[in-house]
């Protein structure tokens, strides 16, 4: 009986001997595992296949796109899921709000990209609500660092590629941010744009075209930023059998300003596509 | 060596001496409006209206230490499980019921630990107003459930009458501007309960002389969770530019 009260101490949630986590979520976890002699599946690597890997690690087939706008940057996405040229879902949300600053885009392993990015959300609200106060811009982004190292092995594994494309608004500059991931978490932020996904390869020009013909996306309003997106992600559909089209399913289209992460109305998306498909006909 | 009678004797200390520290602590009144559940209390020093999870928000008196201990507990507890099962199974009777009461009550009845001077009122927004839930936690591991709205105040009578004013202006569901003066009024009937004990009620007047006596080296805060919006955080404080038109109406 007294054995047992010990144990309900030991396991209580409140306990003042516990040291508090600095609101790191990580650690929480690492805590929960060694109390419970459980293993998340987010942190049981999966042993590497003695197949070669490269040909898994090019497995990406989407597209994503992220464009910086002025006051903030916009995220637009199709929702074809493949594996192989086998079509599987046509309803996938590879733009998925981290916090309401800050979206990730994804590309490649859904799976696993849906674990880390659960695991995201999850740390960067965390923080904020243990801490009072929200992550800095530069803790989220080494919190993303953090999480695909550690997803390395089963991305070598050849189940686990994923490569996100972070958007931020960023409220010391005022302005949206993007930063895009190598496999290992190396990160690297770009100008105006980033894309990811097979996809992504066949437009790369388009981008350079249009920021050389009408401007940098940064100084431009959100609603032409908007349209050129969405028009560049129907070539790519047009270029790239992986990616799936703005027509018959509404691409998902997300954006970070300082008022927080907003989601484009299917009203506004149909509108751009009417409207892109009537000048083409 | 403890007899049961040592036993007995000393919860009693320990809870009169929670309650009257208990006593002069904020009051904080808990409303479900239209679009979400609000927690109204003045403050004078640091935040009182905290963000637990996606769906729950917390508000507590007594002992800051204590008020922070729970509230952390809290945010760990939601947190971990939001995680390894689902946001979804993160409700506030399992936080509340499971997580918390227990170590409560057993601090509270270990005579070598200190006691938790803390009272704290937990709001769950539901999908529809009929479907919010308050939960208040008591020092000694109780808790209370109710819904559409909920007192947290010093003594037991402060909490009875701001919970009396409650019932009689509250027949339906209000909206946030119809709740704020409401939820002001029954802060300043707490407040006024608390620390002037013998009155069975307090009018309308008297509360907000209450109120306007604090408003002097004290600021209002309220805490909401939006049941329809855009952003992706349900949890916000209202802006004091907001709340300015209701204070100014007071007089």
């Amino acid at each position: 009986m007294i054995q047992s009260r010990h144990d309900a101490t030991d396991n209580a949630v409140v306990s003042k001997m516990n040291p508090t986590t600095a609101g790191d979520f990580f650690q929480l976890l690492q805590a929960y595992q060694a109390r419970t002699g459980t293993t998340l599946p987010l942190f049981a690597p999966t042993p590497a296949s003695t197949a070669p890997a490269h040909e898994a690690l090019e497995v990406h087939g989407t597209t994503v796109i992220a464009l910086k706008f002025a006051g903030g940057v916009l995220n637009v996405g199709d929702r074809r899921a493949t594996a192989a040229n086998m079509i599987m879902y046509d309803r996938a949300d590879k733009i998925i709000p981290l916090d309401d600053h800050t979206l990730i885009a994804i590309a490649g392993a859904y799976g696993r990209a849906m674990e880390v990015v659960r695991y995201l959300r999850h740390a960067f609200k965390y923080y904020a609500r243990n801490q009072l106060q929200p992550m800095s811009m530069d803790g989220k982004l080494q919190e993303v660092s953090r999480a695909l190292s550690a997803n390395l092995p089963n991305a070598l594994g050849g189940i686990g590629l994923f490569i996100p494309i972070l958007s931020a608004y960023d409220p010391n500059t005022d302005s949206g941010r993007i930063f895009f991931y190598d496999v290992s978490g190396a990160r690297f932020e770009t100008q105006e744009y980033g894309a990811a996904g097979s996809g992504s390869e066949r437009i790369r020009g388009i981008f350079d075209y249009i920021t050389r013909t009408r401007g940098p996306f940064s100084q431009r309003p959100l609603d032409e930023v908007l349209r050129d997106a969405i028009l560049m992600l129907d070539i790519a559909s047009d270029l790239d059998s992986a990616t799936g089209g703005v027509d018959k399913i509404l691409p998902t289209a997300r954006y970070a300003t300082r008022e927080g992460v907003f989601t484009v109305t299917e009203e506004t998306l149909r509108e751009i596509v009417q409207s892109i498909r009537g000048r083409n006909l | 060596m403890l007899t049961p009678y040592d036993f007995q004797e000393n919860l009693q200390q320990r809870a009169q001496y929670i309650r009257n520290r208990l006593q002069a602590g904020s009051p904080v009144i808990g409303i479900s409006y239209d679009n979400g559940v609000m927690l109204v209390s003045l403050r004078r020093r640091g935040r009182k209206v905290f963000e637990i999870y996606d769906r729950l928000i917390f508000a507590g008196i007594g002992n800051q230490s204590d008020v922070e201990t729970i509230r952390i507990a809290a945010v760990d507890f939601t947190h971990q499980e939001g995680f390894v099962r689902s946001p979804d199974d993160v409700t506030i009777q399992r936080v509340v019921g499971f997580a918390l009461s227990p170590a409560l009550k057993k601090a509270f009845g270990d005579p070598f630990t200190a006691p938790f001077v803390f009272r704290g009122l937990f709001a769950e927004l539901g999908a529809a107003p009929d479907r919010d839930l308050f939960y208040t936690l008591n020092y000694d591991g109780e808790f209370l459930q109710n819904s559409a709205y909920a007192v947290l105040a010093g003594t037991a009578l402060a909490e009875e009458n701001a919970l009396d004013y409650l019932s009689q202006q509250l027949s339906g569901v209000p909206s946030f501007e119809t709740a704020i003066p409401i939820a002001l009024t029954a802060w300043g009937i707490a407040r006024h309960s608390a620390t002037q004990e013998d009155e069975e009620s307090v009018s309308e007047s008297v509360a907000r002389d209450a109120l306007r006596e604090v408003l002097g080296d004290a600021s209002v805060e309220v805490g909401i969770l939006e049941r329809e919006t855009l952003r992706e955080n349900r949890f916000r404080l209202v802006p004091s530019e907001q709340l300015e038109p209701f204070l100014r109406r007071l007089g």
